[in-house]
């Protein structure tokens, strides 16, 4: 099950709030307040979703650290929107964070952060898929680039340039792109000005 | 304000045709975001003066708690259009964050200038009074200092950024930097959490009168005649209700001509307090939206790009190298992983044609589009070679990753 993290500076409400999740079955993480709210709290705290008050003007805050620290991003369940499923379910697909009314039953609050956080890791991990995807093009492309300036400063082949730069990879422990950045900072600085 | 109000619409801009018959608006009744700030005023004015009903709309303020609310509000369509930080519209329309691609708009300008970077009373009383003494204190490495803005790809993100770079402090790794929400800047600046911000007014004039902070530098100093809020909503809304968006440009425009005017009146800082409710003395939101500034180290001067609402059709015109502009920052500090197509992203968001009609009808000029500018710093951004610009910058966000 989720552990869940109540930001609020109400103490009733995050009392009932937290009361409620727990007997839904959610683990619930003492009530945080927001002047309390930084990076170092919210890594610490390790929660799978964070629910927060529709009010708050401090959302801002929270909308900074998980946009600056990737690792923090966490599906954010707002309390305070309409009353209406439509519009739930509207919040969730637009990927702005799932609103809910105050007054929700019990059993729904449930179903929705579950709903809340599916999408948000399908999201994620399409995302995340994606930065991966472009990671490897990026680094296949200065693999090749490293290769180009192997074959001409010392007049190898492919075969040859691609060899060495494995073997020094594997004899120092790094990866095939790192020492393709590595070999053209060194073209780079042997031959300023003359940079690409 | 009743016998000017009264003047204003009589002597204002004949309504033309969008108001009956087939111009008529699709949708009537309008309910639109802002953020309680000296700059929503042109919003407040245009429904103060009646200019919504006589462009045929109806039109419901909402003051919203926090910038992302705000714009979930706007992406989910409960707003239908908002006073909106220029650059989160960028952020909102490329789904930088959490959020999916939600194709936005920029309907018009709403203001130039009028924000500024205030620092603590303590850094002032340890020698620092700008950036190259900043940039001394930062070095001396006695304790990592924290710096606010308000939204993570908002307008006073990127201000203080390009600020602090410029003096050659990284601000992703040199500061720490938060997001908080601006009425709360000064308190948490006077128990010493917060060393400095960037946000909008009455609040830096807010941090001098309660003693906490003084103004460093304004946000016009870093870039004259700057853009700042804009009139956005999401481009279905345009799509479906081409009608209500010009009638709402025609609104918003008007009003931002008064704007301009009004600004200068007494009691125009108490109104736009009063129906925006800012917790602000009404002298402080006075002062800096006529240009009056009191730096709070005795500084006084008058100055030469205060906060302006209209500039004969200047401000308003949402010039295709602003968002240029804004996006190539966004690559900067590694809020864009790829460089986008900066062009073709900035035509997608700021509909420039839809403006033009409606200016053009309304008779107000239409300015030569911007190209390039020229920030403090004399770097030159010329819109053409985006790509070089976004790659030139030494103190970026790659290199901290790359280590």
């Amino acid at each position: 099950m989720q552990t869940i993290l109540i930001i609020d500076n109400e103490n009733e409400r995050a009392s009932w709030l937290k009361a409620s999740l727990e007997l839904s079955g959610f683990t619930v993480l003492p009530p945080l307040r927001w002047q309390d709210v930084n990076e170092n709290r919210l890594r610490e705290a390790k929660v799978d979703v964070i629910l927060v008050d529709t009010n708050a003007p401090e959302r801002d805050t929270l909308e900074h650290i998980s946009l600056m620290s990737g690792a923090l991003e966490k599906p954010v369940v707002v309390l305070g929107g309409k009353n209406d499923p439509a519009h739930i379910q509207s919040a969730i697909r637009a990927g702005v964070s799932a609103y809910i009314t105050h007054h929700v039953a019990r059993e729904d609050l449930s179903g929705i952060i579950q709903v809340a956080s599916a999408r948000f890791a399908e999201f994620k991990r399409l995302r995340d898929e994606l930065r991966h995807a472009r990671q490897e093009l990026v680094e296949r492309k200065s693999i090749e680039q490293a290769k180009g300036i192997l074959m001409t400063e010392q007049r190898i082949n492919e075969a040859e340039a691609h060899a060495r730069m494995r073997k020094l990879a594997m004899n120092k422990g790094k990866r095939m792109a790192e020492i393709a950045e590595a070999i053209i900072l060194t073209h780079e600085l042997e031959n300023p000005g003359n940079k690409k | 304000m009743n016998n000017a109000t009264n003047n204003a619409t009589n002597n204002a801009i004949t309504a033309g045709a969008w108001i009956s018959g087939s111009d008529a608006p699709e949708k009537t009744h309008l309910t639109i975001g802002f953020m309680p700030l000296t700059d929503c005023a042109s919003l407040i004015l245009a429904c103060e003066l009646g200019l919504d009903k006589k462009y045929g709309l109806n039109i419901t303020l909402s003051r919203e708690a926090s910038w992302s609310a705000l714009r979930d509000k706007l992406v989910l369509g409960e707003l239908d259009a908002a006073h909106s930080l220029y650059s989160m519209i960028y952020g909102t329309h490329l789904g930088l964050g959490n959020l999916q691609k939600n194709p936005m708009a920029i309907l018009m300008g709403l203001n130039h200038n009028g924000q500024a970077i205030t620092l603590s009373n303590q850094l002032r009383d340890q020698g620092v009074t700008n950036g190259t003494t900043l940039k001394r204190q930062t070095d001396k490495n006695q304790r990592q200092l924290t710096f606010a803005h308000t939204y993570p790809t908002g307008t006073h993100a990127m201000w203080l950024y390009y600020w602090l770079a410029a003096h050659d402090i990284n601000p992703l790794t040199d500061v720490q930097t938060v997001a908080v929400p601006p009425q709360h800047m000064g308190s948490i600046m006077r128990c010493g959490d917060l060393d400095g911000f960037c946000g909008g007014e009455p609040w830096n004039a807010r941090a001098i009168h309660e003693d906490t902070g003084f103004t460093a530098m304004t946000s016009q100093a870093i870039w004259n005649d700057h853009p700042e809020k804009v009139l956005a909503t999401r481009y279905s809304f345009i799509e479906r209700y081409p009608k209500t968006a010009r009638a709402l440009i025609s609104a918003l425009l008007e009003a931002s001509r008064h704007a301009d005017t009004y600004r200068h009146k007494e009691d125009f800082a108490a109104l736009i307090i009063e129906k925006a409710n800012i917790d602000a003395p009404a002298q402080l939101v006075a002062q800096r939206m006529t240009g009056r500034y009191e730096n709070g180290l005795g500084k006084i001067w008058q100055d030469k790009y205060p906060l302006k609402f209209f500039d004969d059709g200047q401000v308003n015109y949402p010039h295709y190298a602003h968002g240029v502009w804004f996006l190539t920052q966004f690559y900067r500090w590694g809020l864009l992983e790829q460089e986008p197509d900066y062009l073709a992203v900035s035509k997608e968001i700021n509909q420039v044609p839809l403006y033009c009609e409606v200016a053009r009808y309304l008779g107000v000029s239409i300015p030569e589009p911007v190209s390039s500018i020229t920030l403090f710093d004399g770097i030159k951004f010329d819109s053409a070679s985006a790509s070089a610009y976004s790659n030139h910058f030494s103190i970026r966000a790659r290199e901290t990753a790359a280590i």
